[in-house]
């Protein structure tokens, strides 16, 4: 009887550490299977036939549905400039140039991984309504609040610890992408910061 | 081996398949979700359905984009091969397939198919009908096809809306008289 019980100990506490373990991986590892580009972090394998199971696993819970590279590049910011995590209390500013993708988006998402419930419908910005000067330079706002921000997403009601998704649609075959490229973000004010 | 030591290595071999088993069935039961919430409990498959415009309520699949207008069809391949046709648009669009373990193992857009495009989905390793158009083989019963249509504004999506009205997503069937 006592040897049956320590059994069913066993196994139960296998299981518990396999699935923890296992869910753990998924919730905390994604550095370990993204590569990073500057500050930015992107999966080559998203939706590839050739993912491992642990990308593919990490994928599927944060971004299902998502295109293999061939089609489309996926990098997420989730970081400021410090290393601290994006928060709604703070302002900052994105600032890029011309992407060489054939189009391209910037959309925020709350922790959730779903778009923030704020009713500013100031989710995104895109390669076709970007405001960019004459020399293809723009700059995004990104605050609970307009203010005079030309081009802005609303990160009110996003919390701590929000993303930023930046879409690039059919690069050209061969490109590799560098941090250079690619927008850079600037905490303009932050009166809460804390590591 | 005596004491504790055998059930402790019983349970870390159990934590290691556990582990395993996990990983490896997360993506198909995070497939299983969205199928049964884009087919309504599996009451409209083959069938395209266009998504509202998205928004903070689209809570269907994690991070959408509010730029697309979107259409899925969850497709089963159990009683044959699927035909599915996508109307033109004047903006960038793709039609990508998703297998039962998350993986995206077709996508074709506008630049290979400028005027629209239609294909025929079946088995791996089942023969295309003999009228059908571009065979393509799923590596699983039942999936997800998903056009993206780019619409950023609401005039946008409506004429999308209006497109997506001549997508085909049904049971192959030969043309009569063939």
């Amino acid at each position: 009887m006592r040897r049956a019980f320590a059994w069913a100990a066993a196994v139960l506490v296998g299981l518990a550490l396999g699935v923890g373990s296992a869910l753990g991986t998924v919730e905390f590892g994604r550095n370990t299977f993204v590569e990073h580009v500057g500050p930015w972090t992107y999966s080559r394998a998203a939706g590839s036939t050739a993912a491992g199971p642990y990308t593919r696993a990490i994928i599927a819970r944060e971004a299902l549905l998502a295109l293999s590279s061939e089609e489309a590049t996926y990098l997420s910011l989730d970081r400021d400039e410090n290393g601290l995590p994006l928060q709604e209390s703070c302002i900052y500013e994105l600032s890029g140039g011309a992407l060489r993708a054939r189009w391209w988006s910037i959309t925020l998402y709350a922790p959730d991984f779903f778009l923030a419930r704020n009713g500013d419908h100031a989710f995104s910005v895109d390669a076709t309504r970007i405001d960019a000067d004459a020399d293809g330079r723009w700059r995004v706002r990104i605050s609970p609040v307009q203010g005079e921000a030309v081009n802005w997403l609303s990160s009110r009601d996003a919390r701590r610890g929000f993303s930023l998704m930046l879409r690039l649609y059919n690069l050209p075959d061969g490109y590799t992408l560098r941090s250079a490229d690619l927008p850079v973000l600037r905490t303009l004010s932050c009166p809460s910061a804390q590591p | 081996m005596t004491g504790w030591g055998k059930y402790v290595l019983g349970a870390l071999i159990i934590a290691i398949a556990a582990h395993l088993i996990a990983i490896n069935m997360l993506p198909r039961l995070e497939m299983g979700t969205a199928m049964d919430r884009l087919s309504g409990q599996g009451a409209r498959m083959n069938m395209w359905q266009m998504s509202d415009r998205v928004t903070e309520d689209s809570r269907a699949i994690v991070r959408p984009s509010p730029d697309f207008a979107y259409a899925a069809c969850v497709y089963d391949l159990s009683h044959g091969p699927v035909r599915i046709a996508v109307a033109p648009w004047s903006a960038y669009w793709s039609l990508s397939l998703y297998a039962d373990n998350s993986d995206n193992f077709f996508v074709l857009d506008d630049r290979e198919a400028q005027g629209g495009a239609e294909i025929t989905l079946l088995r791996t390793g089942a023969q295309p009908p003999e009228h059908a158009a571009q065979a393509v083989e799923s590596p699983s019963t039942r999936g997800i096809a998903l056009i993206r249509r780019l619409a950023p504004t609401v005039q946008a999506y409506n004429d999308a809306r209006a497109a997506s009205r001549g997508d085909i997503c049904a049971l192959f069937q030969e043309p009569a008289g063939s």
